[in-house]
């Protein structure tokens, strides 16, 4: 086989055993790898209704056809599992290198099983898999772990936040890259997995070498050509987004109370740039580089969705802070979107600005679930409920927004509420056509000729997720490319169409697994200040009647009934069987 | 500005000159740059499809912006051209792949007077070696023609520009059908 593996490894941590299986051509076909190969094993092997955090929950951890490869962009990974934040499926993934390695080791993925009886890591070497104990391990963040274990390879692990049971813990991998969003270093900790460490020695066979170097060629020039992924997210990181943000008056600030901040130079990227000595530290096989940090120190740079949550949103004008907030978070291995939403809110809340020393106080209270930070750990959706003010959480199924507010991206608003892991805006990176012109630029206010659009935005970024292939990389290369590349690589022969087809597999089957789990089209919506006289900002709010029409039209691209059911006939035509 | 800018994106398009996806068009005000958004359409250009930038100072704003930005601001820096556009006229394009110079002599009789000759200069879209290549053509030339791509003319305002564009589209539209005949004759 080339490209894949064709094997993935179960781990059963109750029993201490791990079992080798492959995985088929018609499998790998219809689900790629990645996104694809988790959304399949989860859906299958997860029955409606548990506790995320209970051992009936399983992990997956998956590679692609092209991780381990020299295809640009192409060194990523996938974590899929139940959210203990959400309750939805929910896949998240990550750069660095452990993806290639575990490719290099011999796998396509892990799926892991039950819950250890006390800490353990687990160790792979080449095909030999070993399940450790860690108990010297436990109740260390995470820099520490990867220290501790990095001679051993690769490593991806949690914090005290994942051993905690943080809903909002993160898988850390290679030091600061993050399987984020969804609470999946929660589920890592309710089974008492502290890490996963791999390393590997084998080369990754690639089936048409001239092809590829086409191919890759092609893809190389795309990405020099666009001045998102070379000029800006090369030069600034994704913090190039804060000042084009806040002057397109759509930057969170004060919990969404408003959409421009007065200090947002302040936090800038290219504050950023001025002050600090940056070092870049690509991903494996990235030439885009927009991961870095403060050279000699190793301090992070923040994202520009940690600069929004922790900044804007909570009003805090000092980056200095911010970073510190970010580094607290990596470390304990907690997502920054939700941490800094969840304070947003807890400072909405309880009529306070907090000062730089009192959000730090709270990260960390977070990472610890110490005093309010209890609370807090549960994120804003339970923190505003339990405080009888559910209207000031700002998420989507239980996911809080991210750094864009939706009044002033309609299409981004529409794929918010439709995203089947909540508030999310890497399920359909909006921001692409309705800010950066790519592939085309769109009217932003408006819904009209956006249902279609964000579906098909969807089924490709479901494709991307599944390569795994690094979503800066859509600024400037598309379905063809990858389709291309991926051919060349595997020998197959996949065109744009495929490729769609294999997304919007993966999409249905995400939405039967919620639908399941009793989420329903009333979901499919976005917090009531959006839709709110008084919520207007810049005079804009969004008229429910236009976002309700334009949710139909959507579900009607999809070929899903009113109620956001997909139809027999739509699942058929996906191949997709039905569960229960 | 926007609205000159819109004025000369909506004449670039009625006139053929480049279809409405194609092509971009700045105009230097002091020490700022007023270009095209990526992904505008130049017969669509209202005030929220232009980008306001430093003339020296790259930021994160060239994001939104034309590919060609670094083109733009490179000619300025090295001209004393006050307006640039670029489109990609069908005859300049043609003219620049079945060449066998890099100077293009017009035919006819006023594009001979108007612009002499016609730089094909090289190098692939947004890059320095275009950016470089463009300056270097443009300090003694009106305008130019990138090959395989399209034409790239100054002024200092946009319509002298937008003249240039029509004048060599106009010469490669001549000397095309002239040499196809004089071919075909001989």
């Amino acid at each position: 086989m080339f490209g894949w593996n064709g094997k993935i490894a179960k781990v059963y941590l109750t029993e201490k055993k791990v079992e080798i299986i492959p995985l088929s051509k018609e499998f790998l076909i219809d689900y790629l790898g990645g996104r694809g190969l988790g959304v399949k094993f989860v859906y299958d092997l997860v029955k409606p209704g548990i506790d995320p955090f209970s051992s009936e929950n399983i992990l997956v951890f998956s590679a692609g056809p092209l991780t381990g490869t020299t295809c640009p962009t192409s060194g990523r990974f996938a974590t899929i599992s139940k959210s203990p934040l959400t309750g939805t499926i929910f896949d998240s993934n990550s750069g660095g290198s452990f993806g290639p390695e575990l490719k290099f080791a011999g796998f396509d993925g892990l799926v892991i099983f039950g819950k250890a009886e006390e800490p353990v890591y687990i160790q792979i070497h080449n095909e030999k898999i070993s399940i450790k104990d860690a108990k010297h391990l436990w109740d260390k963040n995470t820099r520490e772990i990867t220290r501790e274990l990095s001679g051993l390879g690769r490593v991806a692990c949690i914090g005290k936040a994942g051993e905690k049971g943080v809903r909002f813990a993160n898988i850390m991998n290679d030091y600061n890259h993050t399987c984020g969003r969804g609470g999946l270093g929660a589920v890592m900790g309710s089974k008492n997995l502290k890490a996963i460490v791999v390393r590997g020695e084998k080369k990754i066979p690639i089936f048409d070498e001239d092809r590829y170097k086409k191919y890759f060629q092609d893809i190389s020039r795309l990405l020099v050509a666009s001045p998102v992924s070379s000029k800006g997210l090369g030069e600034y990181g994704t913090a190039v987004l804060v000042n084009l943000i806040n002057y397109m008056k759509i930057l969170p600030t004060g919990n969404f109370r408003f959409s421009q901040f007065d200090f947002a130079e302040e936090i800038s990227g290219e504050k950023i740039n001025s002050t600090f000595p940056i070092k870049k530290t690509p991903c494996y096989a990235c030439p885009i580089a927009c991961k870095r940090e403060v050279r000699d120190t190793e301090m992070e740079i923040p994202e520009y969705e940690t600069i929004s949550m922790f900044g804007s949103s909570c009003r805090i004008s000092n980056i200095q802070t911010i970073m510190k907030a970010n580094r607290l978070c990596n470390d304990y291995g907690m997502d920054t979107i939700t941490a800094g939403s969840t304070i947003a809110c807890y400072s909405e809340l309880n009529g306070e600005q907090l000062t730089d020393e009192e959000l730090l106080k709270l990260v960390e209270l977070i990472g610890e679930r110490k005093d309010v930070g209890q609370e807090l750990s549960e994120g804003s959706m339970r923190y505003a409920r339990a405080h009888n003010k559910s209207n000031l959480s700002m998420q989507v199924k239980g996911l809080e927004l991210p750094g864009y507010d939706p009044r002033g991206v309609l299409g981004l608003a529409l794929g918010y509420a439709t995203s089947n892991r909540g508030g999310c805006h890497l399920r359909a990176y909006m921001i692409g056509p309705e800010i950066f012109g790519k592939p085309k630029l769109v009217n932003r206010l408006t819904f009209s000729g956006k249902s279609g659009l964000v579906q098909v935005i969807q089924n490709l970024f479901t494709a991307v997720d599944s390569l795994v292939v690094c979503k800066f990389a859509l600024f400037s290369v598309g379905e063809e490319e990858w389709a291309n590349i991926l051919s060349a690589v595997t020998g197959m022969d996949f065109v744009s169409e495929n490729l769609l087809e294999i997304g919007e597999r993966v999409w249905n089957i995400e939405r039967l697994f919620n639908l399941k789990e009793k989420f329903s089209s009333i979901d499919d919506t976005l917090p009531e200040r959006f839709f709110q006289e008084d919520g207007r900002v810049e005079g804009r709010n969004i008229k429910k009647d236009e976002f309700l029409a334009s949710l139909l039209e959507y579900y009607r691209f999809r070929g899903w009934d009113s109620d956001g059911v997909p139809t027999k006939e739509k699942l058929q035509q996906l191949n997709i069987q039905m569960q229960g | 500005m926007w609205r000159e800018i819109s004025k000369f994106g909506k004449k670039m398009v009625q006139c053929g000159l480049t279809h409405s996806h194609f092509g971009n068009i700045s105009v230097r005000v002091g020490n700022k740059l007023i270009i095209t958004r990526s992904g505008s359409m130049l017969d669509e250009i209202d005030e929220n499809m232009v980008v306001e930038l430093d003339l020296d100072k790259p930021s994160s704003f060239d994001t939104i912006a034309s590919s060609e930005t670094i083109v733009h601001r490179h000619i300025y820096k090295e001209t004393s051209a006050l307006a640039i556009i670029h489109a990609h006229s069908p005859f300049a394009i043609v003219q620049s792949m079945i060449s066998s110079t890099n100077l293009l002599v017009p035919t006819d009789c006023e594009s001979k007077y108007f612009l002499h000759e016609i730089p094909i200069i090289t190098g692939g879209v947004g890059s320095r070696e275009l950016a470089q290549n463009a300056a270097n053509a443009l300090k003694d030339h009106k305008g130019a023609i990138i090959k395989e791509h399209g034409p790239i003319a100054i002024g200092k305002i946009v319509e002298e520009a937008f003249v240039t564009i029509c004048s060599i589209e106009h010469a490669c539209k001549v000397k095309y059908f002239s040499d196809l005949f004089l071919r075909g004759k001989g």
